[in-house]
């Protein structure tokens, strides 16, 4: 296990996961979106840097994930 | 200048460092570089009739301008639902009007317009409309023509101006005559208590929020947002 903060605008949540936790796994969380209240189209950042949804969250770090923009309808 | 420092290390061993200091003529430079992501925030930099205080945030490629909206024209089709008169974005045969909704004092409205300027001129980026709590949380509204992160889907309209304050105008000018259409739209419902008029003898009243607001709306949190000036 490990801990990581997931910040989303102004709130924050700091949440034990399994070692092999991934971006896409939080980007994928119903509990993290549910008590954030972010939805399906995000990006997950650390330090400002986009990161990918394959790539395992480092145990400690503090991910921003913000709205990703969506195309045209 | 150089200096000798001589350096006692753990194991007991002598190590002499030499150190050489020169002035480095990159000053300008290396600021761009260390503030590129930092911006600056200028209140009341203009007003516009009509909408009021700009405020600005000043980036170092472009300036993001922001307005608190106490209205937002909405020039759709609508339809009387149960004596009360809400949008319906995506019908061809509803009556269409341009009705003016007051924004209620829980509610903060933000029109954003992202400028750059080259050779002189000003141009428009992009638009945008977050909505924002007591908080300073961000949220889209529940209205068409809004992309997850708020940008406004606005049409095409003449975005490079002589100065920015011309782009902010055109943004503004534009944003009040388009018409909302059922681009982008997610579920009516939300928009149907969100958006609510009564109709009197002269005129058409907005009516409260059906509920709590935040929970019609998404919640955003973007780079952009963050450069609000609310």
């Amino acid at each position: 296990m490990k801990t990581i903060t997931v910040k989303y605008g102004v709130d924050e949540f700091t949440k034990q996961v399994d070692a092999d936790f991934t971006f896409g796994d939080l980007q994928d969380s119903d509990s993290f979106k549910a008590a954030l209240g972010f939805g399906d189209k995000t990006k997950a950042l650390v330090d400002g840097i986009e990161q990918n949804r394959d790539t395992v969250i480092p145990a400690g770090s503090t991910v921003r994930i913000e709205t990703a923009a969506n195309t045209k309808a | 200048m150089e200096k000798t420092e001589i350096i006692l290390n753990h194991d007991g061993s002598f190590v002499e460092r030499l150190v050489s200091e020169r002035p480095l003529n990159v000053g300008q430079s290396v600021l761009d570089t260390l503030t590129e992501n930092v911006c600056r925030q200028v209140r009341n930099v203009f007003s516009i009739p009509n909408w009021g205080a700009v405020h600005a945030s000043v980036g170092l490629h472009d300036v993001l301008w922001c307005i608190a909206l106490d209205k937002i024209p909405l020039h759709a089709r609508f339809k009387l639902i149960n004596q009360v008169m809400v949008p319906m974005f995506a019908s061809g045969t509803d009556i269409e009007m341009p009705l003016i909704w007051k924004v209620p004092a829980n509610v903060k409205v933000v029109f954003g317009v992202l400028t750059k300027e080259s050779d002189g001129f000003a141009s428009v980026e992009g638009n945008w409309l977050f909505a924002c709590d007591s908080d300073r949380r961000g949220f889209r509204l529940p209205l068409p023509n809004l992309h997850d992160d708020c940008r406004i889907c606005t049409g095409q309209f003449e975005g490079d101006q002589e100065t920015a304050l011309e782009c902010v105008k055109a943004s503004l000018d534009q944003f009040s005559v388009s018409k909302w259409n059922s681009d982008l739209m997610r579920t009516i419902e939300q928009s149907q208590k969100f958006f609510r008029f009564l109709p009197t003898k002269d005129t058409f009243e907005t009516l409260p929020i059906q509920g709590e607001w935040t929970s019609l709306c998404n919640k955003v949190s973007t780079a952009l947002f963050e450069r609000v000036v609310v």
